[in-house]
């Protein structure tokens, strides 16, 4: 018998890292399955030569070969390290089956795979090990990989009449008609196959908030931005005198189709490429937003969420080293900068968006 | 869990060490051979001009001068008494009713009651010009494992009551605090009601199952200005109900502190128990007297709170006033990850400061920037370490950095 010491504090939490990690993978593969099970049981145009089971298929192919090659590749990685030690036990794999599915997930139902594949690649071997693994990168590997094969592989990942490129469309002047159920049931040509079923997603964002897998501070933050924002714009854009309901279908389109939901929950509040204290996030978090809505309704992109988290990955460093403290002073101060921002950004994107600003700076200008 | 309640009053011998982590010089008063009596100054020792004294705690005779282990782990001087089991002691003057803040302060400097809860944020019982809070914590605040003991509380609850207002009317404060637990038994927070009536004494109700360092935000809503490592900078006297009723046994019946309560626990034990104690006994003793160690073969021995306390490689201490818990338990590999950068201890940090930033800025060995984060600010509460869900430890990091900066 002996005594070993250590420094105190001796105890700690029940809280763990690799905990944490779990549950972010079930609630991945509940996702993932889910998303399989839409497929199969979707309504595919008549015309077409293929059946709901074809798309269900390609979809579980897609996830399981970008798992089976992330893990290829941290294997491959670790070989070459000589410390395989890691993957004794199934703690080591699961943090390269998230970033395999959170890939596959984000990727259209088009993709070939050989794109898949090589988005794996980049996300894994340039995103992820070359910081140093798991705790270390500065940007999220999952949308590394995904900026790449979407910026590549334009082409093959084409898509027509996404619910978000019928609203700009439809800004510019055309008349569409969106059926609310149908976007609720994920009947629509998505963006990405994990993206659809918004009812399972919520259940799920519901599910981490209450294990504090995710932080709700940045990503309830972010839907209410791009709630305040998409309702300022539509407000602006297509009020009709007590009329209400475009403007709801504009706020609904933009919620629940589109990568919104599906960023809240899996990518926003990673917490290892976001910043650490309430302030911080909370302006992680309305940048973000506001960013994904300057590129939705300025640019040329439909989808501006994975832009707008890289380029909040990118601030995290910079906005980390500004904070020295954390009391309600400037807690409070960082809500008032951030809500005015919201706010001001939302009527500068609505008179954009309607070319009036031209019209309202004139009038500003005249006052002085 | 505690099962038992023991006395072990009459050890063969007792050590009383000359020096703690404060004072570092002491002037012995007796020689080897003489005879003393309980309560008798054998010592003092000297923290700059503060004097306090070491009193003996059995009647009997000196024996010798040992340099063992004391219970922070350090080397010192012990004088050792040997007990006659006489228990003659010496008279001190007891006060009645109305005991001014003097004669109050005069009793705890001349029984040496200055350190009695030193775990956390508690500070020593000094009085100055600057003093002027008096908060009283009944249970364990930011302690997650370490159960009160409310029967004291229950059994004590006038005495606990008038040792809060002779230690309020010693720092010449206006009202006195007394922190609760929301979820204590009815029958202890209804017996400590009764006896602060028509006191000075408020009651400060908090969730004790909440680690957030309530006892802490508390006190600085109290001073409304930025807290000190050590709180009597800012005017506040902190301690425990166990100092408080030293206290009022002091003043008001003459006993010098001779006696402790101590909680032996953790699975390293047969039985958890909470001990009656002499100060001054061996720990060893007292592992002999509920049996001995289980059969483990790496344990560790942790003296205080879990937070804060402190850790020992040998068991062979003597037990002293400032003990209140012992905990022998089996050792734990807990296994470090990487920092996943959750921001929990930024949350949780009770001083405002941000403790991962902290331990960023000392890995990459940026002192300016330990500087520009206000680490001085920060009072080891060890609240950080309890929330990483890696279980790193950041505040040893912090630790660290405190250290760099100076």
């Amino acid at each position: 018998m002996k005594f070993i010491t250590k420094k105190p504090p001796i105890v700690m939490n029940s809280q763990r890292t690799y905990k944490k990690l779990f549950t972010l993978h079930f609630a991945l593969i509940v996702v993932a399955i889910g998303t399989v099970v839409i497929k199969a049981l979707s309504k595919v145009p008549e015309t077409a030569t293929y059946t709901s089971l074809d798309l269900a298929f390609k979809a579980l192919a897609m996830l399981v070969l970008a798992s089976v090659f992330s893990v290829v590749i941290e294997i491959f990685y670790a070989l070459s390290e000589k410390n395989t030690q890691k993957f004794e036990s199934y703690k080591g794999f699961v943090d390269p089956i998230n970033t395999g599915l959170l890939i596959a997930l984000l990727l259209p139902s088009t993709t070939p795979f050989y794109v898949l594949a090589l988005a794996v690649f980049v996300g894994v071997y340039i995103g992820k090990l070359v910081f140093g693994g798991y705790g270390f990168y500065i940007f999220n590997p999952a949308l590394v990989g995904v900026l790449f094969a979407n910026i590549s592989f334009n082409a093959q990942l084409a898509l027509t009449n996404t619910p978000l490129e019928l609203l700009k469309r439809a800004i510019g002047g055309e008349s569409i008609t969106f059926k609310t159920a149908e976007l609720f049931l994920g009947n629509y040509n998505e963006i990405a196959i994990g993206s659809t079923s918004v009812i399972l997603l919520a259940l799920i964002f519901i599910y981490l908030l209450v294990t504090r897998v995710i932080d709700f501070r940045i990503s309830g933050t972010f839907l209410i931005t791009v709630l305040v924002i998409t309702f300022g714009v539509g407000y602006i854009n297509f009020y009709a005198p007590g009329d209400f309901s475009v403007v709801l279908s504009y706020v609904l389109v933009n919620m629940i189709t589109g990568l919104t939901v599906f960023g809240a929950v899996f990518l926003i509040s990673e917490s290892v490429s976001s910043p650490t204290t309430r302030e911080t996030k909370i302006i992680y978090a309305v940048v973000i937003g506001v960013f994904m809505m300057m590129v939705r309704t300025l640019g040329s992109q439909t989808e501006g969420l994975v832009f707008a988290i890289l380029f909040g990955n990118m601030i995290t460093p910079l906005i980390n080293r500004t904070v020295k403290r954390s009391n309600a002073k400037m807690l409070v101060r960082t809500v008032i900068a951030c809500v005015v921002i919201v706010l001001l950004v939302t009527v500068a994107l609505g008179l954009i968006v309607q070319s009036r600003l031209p019209e309202v700076a004139a009038i500003v200008g005249g006052a002085f | 869990m505690i099962t038992e309640y023991r006395t072990y009053l009459n050890p063969k011998k007792v050590y009383l060490p000359l020096t703690d982590t404060q004072s570092k010089i002491a002037n012995v008063l007796v020689e080897v051979g003489d005879e003393v009596l309980i309560g008798q100054k054998v010592a003092e020792k000297y923290h700059g001009r503060v004097k306090s004294p070491i009193l003996s705690t059995v009647s009997g005779e000196v024996v010798g001068f040992e340099e063992r282990m004391d219970r922070y782990g350090k080397l010192t001087d012990h004088i050792v008494i040997e007990n006659d089991q006489k228990n003659n002691t010496i008279p001190y003057p007891t006060y009645s009713e109305k005991a001014t803040s003097g004669q109050v302060r005069k009793v705890i400097s001349e029984m040496g009651l200055t350190k009695i809860a030193i775990d956390g944020l508690y500070t020593d019982l000094r009085f100055d010009a600057k003093s002027k809070f008096v908060v009283v914590n009944s249970i364990f605040v930011n302690e997650p494992f370490l159960s009160t003991d409310y029967d004291f509380v229950t059994q004590n609850s006038e005495a606990i009551a008038d040792g809060i207002d002779l230690l309020n009317t010693a720092a010449n404060g206006k009202t006195a605090y007394v922190i609760v637990d929301k979820y204590m038994p009815a029958e202890a927070m209804e017996e400590l009601g009764k006896a602060i009536v028509d006191k000075n004494i408020e009651l400060i109700i908090i969730d004790a199952k909440k680690l957030k360092g309530q006892d802490y935000k508390f006190i600085k809503s109290l001073v409304k200005e930025t807290l000190h490592f050590d709180l009597l900078e800012n005017g506040v006297i902190y301690t425990r109900v166990q100092a408080v009723k030293m206290i009022h046994d002091a003043v008001r019946n003459g006993t010098p502190p001779t006696t402790r309560q101590v909680s032996l626990t953790g699975d390293g034990l047969p039985v958890n128990a909470v001990y009656n104690v002499r100060i001054g006994t061996l720990f060893a003793e007292l592992v002999e007297d509920l049996g001995s160690y289980t059969e483990v073969e790496n344990m560790t021995l942790h003296i205080g709170s879990f937070l804060s306390g402190i850790e020992l490689e040998n068991d062979d201490f003597a037990i002293t006033e400032s003990v209140d818990a012992i905990n022998v338990a089996e050792y734990r590999l807990v296994e470090e990850d990487v920092c996943i950068k959750c921001g929990d201890c930024n949350d949780v940090c009770p001083a405002g400061i941000l403790p991962q930033n902290i331990m960023d800025a000392e890995i990459r060995n940026l002192s300016s920037r330990i500087v520009e984060l206000n680490t001085n600010e920060c009072v080891e509460c060890g609240l950080c370490t309890y929330v990483c869900p890696s279980k790193i430890n950041v505040l040893e990091w912090v630790r660290r950095g405190k250290r760099r900066v100076g």
